[in-house]
């Protein structure tokens, strides 16, 4: 059985995800130990500094994805079962920070394919968990995915394929907002559709997803190639006074919310 | 600018219930571990039930809810050595991040 990572990346005109992309892949080789695949196109790819994936496959993106500060290109990640060198595959953000091995574990979880359906946030425990809408599921997220070339699976990423393609109907029927494609709430519906309508434990990854939300800062302890510790600002809003709190953080995987933070952890 | 002195610049205040929840966050998914078909979470309970039991081989229900029949010693071997390492290492670095206050 062949492991490996796979990365889409495709540069909007704010954000050069090509080279969080390399950046990520170097933590993967060093602390996963496993090969990555970038799914990008051509233009993206110009901005390489000249890491060596191990393979790059080149596609069309589909830019018909609007956010506030342009076009953000996150559609078409159903195409990670077919696109996938890997008889097993990790499939994982660019904006992912990792930072130990745990991530290997997920090979042990999952039989077919498992992704988050919780999650935590760094300097904000009791932060609620996100829905669809109030009528309908707890978010799935798409940040981490492992899945294996199976039947199962192959029919988990045709659904995906399918919401997407409906993702305005699926919109209008579980009352979220349908203006902004996200993989999540595709993610969401399609594995639920695929299991017939429901959440099999088997397919969650069981431990929580950590995000850095955009109200809080990560900046790091060293300038070390593979630093692991952090320190994690917060500002924290008290009786309409801003107090600023920190923690330190070490060894741990966290998903950066905030892009331009990302990149100053990168650089 | 270094952390330490960022931290000094912005009068920043070591949050005590942040840093217990970000290690509870790291340590808790390091307690689980896939053995004999299972997947295991090594707490207190788990731990207790494989130390009360006294077959050789018994069932239990994994953290998926899936009954599992395993090597009874085993397992508890696997779980205790995994508990011990963890909690060692959480409450290291629990000491450490508390000396920093």
């Amino acid at each position: 059985m062949i492991r490996g990572a796979l990365l889409f990346a495709f540069n909007s005109g704010r954000y050069d995800y090509y080279r969080m992309a390399e950046e990520t892949a170097k933590r993967i080789n060093h602390f996963l130990n496993l090969p990555v695949t970038i799914v990008t196109d051509e233009k993206s790819r110009t901005s390489s500094t000249g890491y060596n994936f191990d393979k790059i496959i080149i596609t069309e993106p589909d830019k018909n994805n609007l956010r506030d500060w342009g076009v953000w290109i996150n559609k078409g990640r159903y195409q990670a079962f077919e696109l996938s060198p890997y008889d097993e595959t990790i499939l994982v953000d660019t904006d992912y920070m990792i930072n130990s091995n745990k991530l290997l574990k997920t090979f042990d979880v999952s039989i077919d394919f498992c992704c988050h359906d919780t999650t935590s946030f760094l300097m904000y425990p009791d932060a609620p968990q996100e829905i669809l809408s109030a009528y309908s599921f707890k978010t799935l997220w798409a940040t981490v995915v492992t899945f294996r070339k199976t039947k199962r699976a192959k029919q988990i990423f045709e659904c995906l394929e399918m919401v997407q393609k409906n993702y305005d109907h699926y919109a209008n029927i579980h009352s979220f907002v349908g203006g902004v494609y996200r993989n999540d709430y595709a993610l969401t519906l399609a594995l639920r559709i695929a299991n017939g309508h429901t959440v099999l434990p088997g397919d969650i990854i069981p431990w929580n997803l950590v995000h850095v939300g955009k109200k809080t800062s990560v900046y790091k302890n060293s300038d070390l190639p593979f630093n692991t510790e952090y320190t994690v600002l917060f500002d924290n809003w008290r009786r309409g006074k801003i107090r600023k709190e920190y923690a330190i953080i070490k060894d741990m995987d966290f998903h950066v919310m905030n892009k331009d933070n990302f990149m100053e952890l990168i650089l | 600018m270094d952390t330490t002195t960022l931290i000094l610049e912005a009068k920043a205040r070591f949050n005590h219930n942040a840093t217990k929840a970000y290690l509870k966050e790291k340590y808790e998914s390091k307690l689980i571990i896939a053995e004999q078909g299972g997947l295991w979470k090594a707490d207190n309970i788990t731990i207790t039930l494989l130390s009360a039991l006294t077959n050789e081989r018994v069932v239990l229900i994994d953290t998926f809810g899936n009954p599992v029949e395993v090597n009874r010693q085993e397992l508890f071997d696997s779980l205790s050595n995994t508990y011990n390492s963890v909690m060692q290492e959480w409450h290291a670095e629990w000491k450490n991040l508390e000396g920093n206050r």
